[in-house]
């Protein structure tokens, strides 16, 4: 197939910025990772781009396709081709270009570092027996242990565009996978210094880097996990912490926002204080509802009493946090047949593998090491 | 008449009643009836989620049940991050039958009703970008926009996590882009209109917030919009009522009004002021009632 590209080169020591196009003709397979080697190897070898697995697995060869963040050995080229589009390839974002589509990974691996991005057991001699995980116990921080590294949920963090120092959606997933793991045994430690100016409630859950994750690792969801760890050990003077405090006294108090005590609630008295005047121009407009008397949702007794059977059954910090691709793969496997074909046995016409869902077998996996 | 359940969400409730004005007025109109839910509270908005994660589904498989309660299929939202949140809740619910018994328990130990799983949650977007909404929509605004240069911003919880949202393309959406056209307006085009306008965080890293809310409203400005639109009523008050802190952080004087979807609409199918209560707005709307008048 004919394969046309355009791609931004950069020359970083002479700043000189230049939109190439491409044609080539490439196997029907090709991935853009394919269609750049063939460039480099027939037509341009000034090219410049990071490789190494061609498997999805070393996370050296994130790009962007259209201003999208994507694994270039991920990417089939084939319906792009077909369409006639042209797509722009460029450096990822949020990184120091160095050459064409190589960026400077240093202060993703400075933030990566941060973290701690090791197990923290606190013994130094090991103990006579292995530390035996139960299977649920991993499930928690399944998704977080597929991270590769490859920084496409960095390049289009919407946080770190606004604050270069966020430790960011792929060092704290690797944070939470230390948090949530039970071996660890610095979880107060990580959790107050994630905590931090920067950490995670810097988070604008703007989902860029779950939408762009090649590997299903979902950062937001870790940073959910971690803020909710953190709140669970009681780590939670940070603004951040405050502000998702007072929606849960809302709720459980009137059932509605009470959004006018918010500012002072998560500011503080003194420091909204100084947002008066700001706070009297919506005045004005009726955009700061009156506290008194409290917009009071119906019925909200049930509110009232659900969080406090929900306190009693303790299933709160990360464990509580939706997990959907368990959900979502049981749906689509309904929609798709699944169950029927399931029934009819594993080689059976129409029946297809089974996929491995995290606690699935947890009653037959317990406790194996 | 197509039956909806009604969520309007803690910020149409109050501080952007404008936008549960609009859409009343509006829903008739594009074929929606709406029946209001009254025994709801807050969805959490991604803070009960992340605080009291077990709270947060309860509250939504409350809210959930009691759309269930009204017959309908449909429960409509007219919030980004309502719809997040309840579409997310309504999948764990609906793909863990163990989940979905233990939080009915407790639903019904509070005299609240059960839930079954039959609701689909759709944001008031969705309902007339596409399908027989569309169609009366495009009857509805006769009135038209007179080419008026709107920029759509999307905000960020109606488009991503995709695998939960999925009307649009996350990175190439369109609903808005049809309906401004539908609506007789030009819809401009800005790379920032499906990134994040900062309101999450507005509070606690207002700096931060601030650094990303003045991209989709500088490069509105700088394409020639006359205004901005969104289906979100938090980026409606960061995008409106914070705009005026731009002005201090990077000295200019943005002045772009923004327009909720309902009154965008609202304005093409002829409502009155009195439905549409462009007063409640921070950046004065007046330039685009002038403009349209003429």
């Amino acid at each position: 197939m004919k394969v046309a590209l355009k791609i931004w080169r950069y020359d970083g020591a002479t700043g000189e910025k230049a939109l190439r196009e491409y044609e080539i003709e490439a196997p029907e397979e090709a991935t853009l990772l394919d269609c750049l080697d063939i460039i480099k190897d027939r037509h341009d070898g000034t090219l410049a781009y990071r490789k190494s697995c061609r498997m999805m697995i070393c996370g050296s060869c994130g790009m962007r396709m259209d201003g999208a963040a994507v694994l270039a050995c991920k990417t089939r080229m084939a319906e792009i081709a077909a369409s006639g589009h042209v797509p722009v390839i460029s450096a990822m974002g949020n990184l120091p270009v160095l050459k064409d589509l190589v960026v400077d990974m240093t202060p993703f691996w400075q933030k990566i570092r941060a973290v701690k991005p090791w197990l923290d057991t606190g013994y130094v001699e090991p103990p006579e027996k292995e530390f035996v995980v139960p299977q649920a116990e991993m499930d928690v921080i399944h998704k977080e242990s597929l991270c590769i590294m490859c920084g496409c949920c960095v390049s289009e963090c919407n946080s770190m565009e606004a604050d270069p120092d966020f430790l960011g959606p792929a060092a704290l997933a690797k944070g939470f996978r230390f948090v949530g793991d039970p071996r660890d045994r610095a979880t107060v430690e990580r959790l107050q210094a994630y905590s931090d100016e920067h950490g995670i409630w810097d988070c604008t859950r703007c989902y860029f880097c779950n939408e762009r994750c090649p590997k299903g690792v979902d950062p937001r969801d870790a940073i959910a996990k971690l803020g909710a760890e953190a709140m669970r050990e009681g780590i939670d003077s940070d603004m951040g912490a405050r502000h998702a405090k007072w929606f849960v006294t809302s709720a459980k108090t009137t059932g509605w926002l009470r959004e006018t005590e918010l500012v002072p609630k998560t500011q503080g008295v003194v420091r909204s204080l100084k947002e008066i005047g700001f706070a009297m121009s919506l005045l004005r407009r009726g955009k700061v509802p009156p506290p008194f008397p409290p917009h009071v949702a119906k019925d909200v007794d049930e509110a009232r009493q659900l969080y406090e059977l929900v306190e009693r059954e303790g299933h709160e910090g990360a464990r509580g946090i939706v997990q959907l691709e368990k959900p979502l793969a049981r749906l689509e496997r309904h929609e798709a047949g699944y169950e029927e074909a399931a029934a009819r046995g594993p080689y059976g016409p129409g029946s297809f593998p089974k996929p491995y869902l995290p606690g699935e077998n947890e009653s037959t996996e317990e406790g194996a090491a | 008449m197509r039956k909806v359940a009604y969520y309007k969400g803690c910020l149409a409730s109050l501080s952007a009643k404008e936008l549960d004005v609009a859409t009343r007025a509006l829903a008739p109109k594009v074929g929606l009836e709406l029946e209001e839910l009254e025994s709801v509270t807050c969805c959490g908005a991604g803070d009960i989620h992340e605080a009291e994660p077990d709270y947060y589904l309860h509250l939504n498989a409350r809210i959930l049940a009691y759309a269930e309660a009204t017959g309908t299929d449909t429960l409509m939202t007219v919030c980004n991050v309502c719809t997040l949140n309840l579409r997310q809740a309504n999948h764990a619910l609906k793909g863990d039958e163990a989940l979905l018994a233990r939080v009915n328990d407790n639903l019904v130990s509070v005299g609240a009703p059960a839930y079954s799983g039959s609701v689909d949650v759709l944001h008031f977007l969705w309902l007339v970008a596409a399908g027989e909404g569309y169609e009366l929509l495009k009857r509805a605004a006769h009135r038209g926009l007179q080419g008026l240069k709107i920029a759509p911003f999307y905000g960020c919880q109606i488009l991503r996590p995709s695998k939960l949202l999925g009307f649009d393309d996350p990175d190439r959406p369109e609903s808005l882009e049809r309906i401004i056209e539908a609506c007789g307006g030009e819809a401009i085009d800005y790379p920032a209109k499906v990134k994040c306008c900062g309101f999450p965080i507005i509070q606690a890293r207002e700096d931060v917030a601030l650094a990303e809310l003045v991209q989709p409203i500088e490069q509105a400005k700088e394409a020639g919009a006359d205004a901005m639109v969104t289906p979100c009523p938090l980026c409606h008050l960061s995008l409106d009522a914070w705009q005026s802190k731009l002005r201090k952080q990077t000295g200019k004087d943005f002045q772009m009004p923004v327009l909720h979807l309902s009154q965008l609409i609202g304005v093409a199918a002829g409502l009155s002021e009195s439905e549409l209560k462009f007063k409640r707005h921070v950046v004065s709307v007046e330039p685009v009632v002038e403009k349209l008048a003429v």
